[in-house]
């Protein structure tokens, strides 16, 4: 017997435009020791039928439908809240702002203890040492009495994890429980999901956006489009056979399956260069931190350079630095026989143009008061390469480019999804005329159908328009695809650089094997559980 | 960092603070329109008599000087003489001042206990009636002027009715409480209602925040959330505002001691500008200030002993 | 590091139900209703507001005088509507006037950081060590009363707060990247500072001017109460209060009406804050 069977499930808002329906007849079963995958892109309901299980949703919410726990109708709060924690908990995606910021790690994990089996202060804070231990916190016993803050995004997942294991629930709903950490500090945690599932039998359903994900240690999917399911089976049928045409367009978009999209260059002709650069920022308490140290590179005319690492690792700082966002504390960024950091007046201005830089978040990236038109216009006319109304008209051929729509010219960033925000941040960028183009993270926010379109936009740009591209990221599936050569860094230093192709085949640090190791990638997980 | 070197640093950031004050209060006088020695002396002075004045305050000294005797007099407890009373402003200030600690005690002792209450009652009922009656309520509390209340409350319940003095302090803490009630309940009336709306506000957003959600997942009840985790942590930022409004207190209990005639430092604050006191109203100035600059280090180290992000 | 990034929120943005539009209509009506009584005030009141009648002193409300008159017989409601004249130009000029320094301030301070942050922050220290009310009378006292002299001291302390509201929020859309984009554009300092900051801070500045107008009025009235503000035989509602204080048992309608007024125009204020502050955060 199934130990949940999610019957007819709909999840329907209340807002000022009459009731959205976020989920949709939803109907699923999940069976006891099997980890479930539900995999779906932004506003596909995957979230809100997770949270339905255990009633998080908000109060504006109204849901339908059935969900039988053990054959028991979870019907009403009091039904609800007798499983919550006790049989069914739950785990989720940002871990730092689920845990409450006044209470130490100790106490965290021992509270469900003492409310749900009644056990002492004494009895419940060794207890949750255990569990502590048990998610491989290392030296657990000191860091009862630590502070949410003081622990790195993965170990406060750990702690989510000891805290909602607490009472022995027989069912773990995670939803995106990875999605904000590092990839090798997931690939620690989807270890732990994996082991705990294996070592006490612990049911899950997985919630991500990312079938490499799921593909690594889920049985079963369920793909979900639009609030509905469109598509169920066991991980290998659906990633081999798929039958609905989405989840085609969705397994198709994975990085892994993407075409190769680099194309080395014969002879490289240099562009830019890198002369021990290192950007140190003071910190309050009087000490230093070295976001970049010591980074000697080459950038070659016309190609696409890569730059991968994880959080902290200094890339995005010596993305900032090459377009004099920040000013280097040493060493030099030379362009064209001169140093950037000297450049000023009328130098520096044909620098800006040349030199281009798109972000990272699709929203924050543009002004939300401008409309499209006038965002991409703005570059163009303040830096008098034409009149106001030649540079709105300009703007329009720039939306052609980069394939937006001419109708959305009016549009503020609000009402533009956020694949449609990257093509504008990316005309503005392209407005002036760039040489070069730095691309900071620009798909990470997006889905992966999205994420592929960029990709595909990005390539065509690249040869038509003669660019050279820094592509930033911590992918390193997109950037095998994508880029010509690659960077590796971590902890603000270079950790190594060469073709992509070598670099891949043959890392020469155990830094960059492990980061190979840990990138998920479905088809490598489906052949290695084959 | 622990706790001590955070109390220390701080106390060290508040030096180059006090050095401010006691540059505005002493350019304070410097502000006067015109030579303040003619304005207290009058039109019909004699030069020499003028020029003696002007020598007794220092005033034909260099600025700088003046300055730093100003400051030393100030550390000494010397804060000048009062034009008026012809006492050591110091004096004064020693004799006014319990008074009002007096009046703003019992009125935070009034408003807190409602301020929760009404806070918290308003929060669990996010958007139904309890919430909208409360909502109304805090907001005409916010619209209604002190003094008129005042006025209306002193001639009604203190003269028709008779119930409460309504001039003066009394003697003796019972006669405080008497006395000093109308005031108390007049000024609370403005406070309460500002204070519930900031806690109202955290309470509504930490309901919402995500370790609530983590927190009802592990089948926590509903009342253990919110005392345990909710109400923690909106205390933090409704502190901060008390602090805000503790030093506000002072201030508008200017309006109330004139209204009740509570002989209390406001009402030697107005008694002064209008009777041109300068060196009191310097004083005052001073005082006020250090006492604002003490609540607000108070509730700093309160903060920082509560929470564990501060100490970093 | 914000290098790791989450693909999307966790449940659809549903907005919730336009709250607040009510309450700004409603304060937005009672603001207008304010401005006509006092734009027209020679055509609403019956009477010349300082004319004395000594003949009708501390008569009660009658078909005459709907407030009564006061003990100069002059009419009380005359007063009331050309009072709104003065605590209306009050609420207005006292916070457009602190509004302006602080506004530049916070964006100066906000925008450049480093030394000339660390300067005017220090400025705002002192500024705030002094409580609000106390620098605004002891400056009064020192330049002398009256309503001019109450907006330069409001001018040289309120605005603290906007200064440090303003500085708070460009703190936050300094980091943006719109705006490291439009640094990376070459844009000049302050085309990016008044084109692509100040527009996307003006929200909450301008919910926090409507509440600071109520604070404003309420403490000018004060003043005006005290004999700080403006002087007699102004028609100004603090004044008046004060004029009605002594007869307050035999003549309540002269500290009645101007209070009433008093609660009304800060109820105008309060609720289009009110109302301004809860679209804005259902849209946010």
């Amino acid at each position: 017997m199934s130990l949940v069977s999610v019957q007819g499930l709909s999840v329907t808002f209340a807002s000022d435009k009459g009731p959205v329906a976020a989920v949709r007849n939803v109907s699923f079963d999940l069976n006891p020791g099997e980890i479930l995958g539900i995999v779906g892109e932004s506003g596909s309901g995957k979230s809100v039928t997770c949270r339905a299980l255990l009633g998080l949703l908000p109060r504006r919410a109204t849901v339908g439908g059935r969900i039988l726990y053990d054959g028991r109708d979870l019907a009403g709060a009091a039904a609800i809240q007798a499983v919550r924690g006790r049989e069914i908990s739950m785990i989720f995606q940002n871990p730092a702002s689920h845990l409450d910021p006044l209470m130490t790690i100790g106490d965290h994990v021992a509270e469900p203890l003492r409310f749900h089996f009644g056990l002492s202060a004494a009895e419940a804070r060794a207890e949750a040492l255990k569990l502590l231990e048990s998610v491989r916190i290392r030296d657990a016993a000191a860091r009862m009495d630590a502070w949410p803050h003081q622990l790195s995004g993965g170990m406060k997942q750990r702690v989510l994890i000891a805290s909602a294991l607490a009472c022995k629930p027989r069912l773990l709903l995670a939803d995106e429980p990875t999605t904000a950490l590092d990839v090798t500090v997931q690939a620690g945690i989807l270890q732990l999901l994996r082991d705990l599932n294996r070592e006490s039998g612990l049911t899950m359903a997985l919630v991500s956006h990312d079938l490499g994900v799921i593909a690594e240690i889920c049985d079963r999917v369920i793909v979900m489009r639009g609030g509905e399911v469109i598509e169920a089976g066991l991980v290998r049928d659906v990633v081999t056979n798929p039958q609905h045409e989405y989840t085609r367009l969705l397994i198709g978009a994975q990085p892994g399956r993407l075409p190769q999209m680099a194309e080395p260059q014969e002879a490289p002709a240099g562009l830019f260069e890198l002369k021990d650069v290192a950007v140190h920022f003071p910190t309050r308490s009087g000490g230093m931190v070295r976001a970049v140290d010591g980074v000697n590179l080459s950038i070659h005319k016309g190609e696409c350079f890569g730059i991968v690492g994880e959080s902290g690792s200094g890339k995005s700082t010596v993305a900032r630095t090459i377009v004099r966002l920040i000013t280097p504390t040493g060493g030099r960024v030379m362009f064209e026989g001169k140093s950037v950091g000297d450049l000023a007046g009328a130098d520096l201005t044909a620098y800006r143009r040349a030199v281009q830089m798109v972000f990272q978040s699709p929203f924050d990236s543009l002004n939300p008061r401008m409309t499209a038109q006038q965002t991409i216009a703005e570059p163009i006319w303040r830096h008098g390469l034409a009149s106001k109304s030649a540079a709105m008209a300009r703007a329009l051929q720039l939306m052609d480019m980069v394939e937006l729509p001419r109708s959305f010219a009016t549009r503020r960033p609000r009402a533009l999804s956020g694949g449609q925000c990257q093509r504008v941040g990316i005309a503005r960028a392209l407005a002036l005329s760039p040489r070069l183009l730095i691309a900071d993270e620009v798909t990470s926010a997006l889905d992966v159908t999205v994420q592929a379109q960029i990709l595909r936009l990005l390539t065509r740009l690249r040869k038509e328009r003669d660019l050279t591209v820094i592509y930033i990221s911590h992918d390193l599936t997109v950037v095998r695809k994508f880029c010509d050569r690659v960077a590796v860094f971590q902890g603000g230093r270079l950790v190594e650089t060469g073709a992509t192709a070598d670099l891949f085949a043959s890392p020469s640090t155990g830094y960059t094997r492990d980061l190979i190791a840990a990138a998920p990638d479905m088809d490598q997980a489906m052949a290695e559980r084959a | 960092m622990n706790s001590i070197t955070f109390i220390g640093r701080r106390l060290l950031q508040i030096v180059p603070v006090l050095i401010g004050i006691s540059l505005v209060s002493f350019f304070l006088i410097m502000m006067i329109p015109g030579d303040p020695v003619r304005i207290v002396l009058g039109p019909r002075a004699t030069e020499a008599a003028v020029a003696a004045m002007r020598q007794e305050w220092g005033l034909d000294r260099p600025i700088w000087a003046q300055y730093l005797s100003y400051v030393g007099n100030t550390l000494t407890g010397d804060l000048g003489q009062s034009l008026k009373f012809r006492v050591p402003v110091l004096d004064l200030v020693l004799q006014y001042l319990p008074r009002t600690m007096f009046l703003v005690a019992y009125v935070l002792v009034l408003s807190l206990p409602a301020t929760i209450l009404m806070a918290v009652i308003a929060a669990r009922n996010e958007g139904r009636w309890p919430d909208q009656l409360i909502r109304v309520i805090s907001i005409l509390g916010m619209t209604i002027p002190v003094f008129w209340l005042g006025v209306l409350f002193a001639r009604y319940f203190g003269v028709k009715l008779g119930w409460f003095p309504v001039s003066g302090y009394g003697e003796g803490f019972v006669d405080h409480l008497h006395h000093l009630f109308l005031p108390a309940v007049s000024t609370s009336l403005w406070l309460a209602p500002l204070l519930t709306r900031n806690l109202r506000a955290a309470l509504i957003e930490q309901t919402e925040a995500d370790y609530v959600a983590a927190s009802r997942a592990k089948g926590l009840p509903e009342g253990y959330i919110f005392r345990r985790h909710i109400l923690r942590n909106s205390v933090l930022p409704t502190l901060n505002l008390l602090g805000v409004m503790i030093a506000f207190l002072i201030g508008g209990s200017v309006v109330v001691e004139i209204v009740y005639a509570v002989p209390g430092l406001g009402a030697l604050m107005v008694g002064s500008v209008l009777g041109r006191d300068y060196f009191v109203i310097q004083g005052l100035t001073l005082v006020y200030a250090i006492a604002t600059v003490a609540i607000t280090l108070a509730i700093d180290i309160f903060t920082a002993a509560i929470d564990p992000r501060t100490s970093e | 590091m914000t290098d790791v990034v989450s693909p999307a929120p966790v449940h659809p943005a549903a907005p919730r139900f336009r709250h607040g539009t009510i309450e700004a209509a409603l304060g937005a009506a009672l603001l207008l209703a304010w401005l006509i009584a006092a734009f027209g005030a020679g055509v609403f009141a019956p009477y010349d507001p300082n004319a004395l009648d000594l003949v009708a002193m501390l008569t009660p409300p009658d078909a005459a005088h709907w407030f009564g008159t006061d003990h100069l017989g002059r009419d009380v409601l005359s007063r009331v509507i050309y009072g709104a004249r003065i605590d209306i130009w009050m609420g207005f000029a006292g916070v457009i006037a602190p509004l302006a320094v602080g506004v530049t301030v916070g964006l100066i301070a906000g925008y450049f950081g480093g030394l000339t942050d660390t300067i005017l922050m220090r400025i705002v220290d002192i500024t705030v060590a002094f409580p609000f009310f106390i620098l605004v009378i002891a400056i009064v006292g020192v330049l002398g009363p009256g309503l001019v002299n109450y907006i330069i001291a409001l001018a040289l302390v309120a605005w603290v707060a906007y200064a440090r509201l303003v500085r708070a929020e460009v703190l936050v859309v300094k980091r943006l990247e719109y705006v490291q984009a439009a640094r990376a554009l070459g844009f000049s300092d302050p085309v990016i500072i008044l084109r692509h900051v100040l527009p996307n801070v003006l929200g909450s500045i301008t919910i926090y001017a409507w509440t600071d107008a109520v604070m404003v009025i309420l403490a000018g009235a004060s003043l005006g109460f005290l004999g700080l503000g403006a002087q007699p035989p102004t028609a100004e509602w603090g004044v008046m209060i004060a004029d009605g204080q002594p007869y307050v048992l035999q003549a309540w309608w002269i500290c009645l009406f101007p209070g009433i007024a008093m609660v009304t125009l800060s109820l105008g204020f309060i609720l289009v804050s009110d109302g301004l502050s809860r679209r804005l955060r259902v849209s946010a």
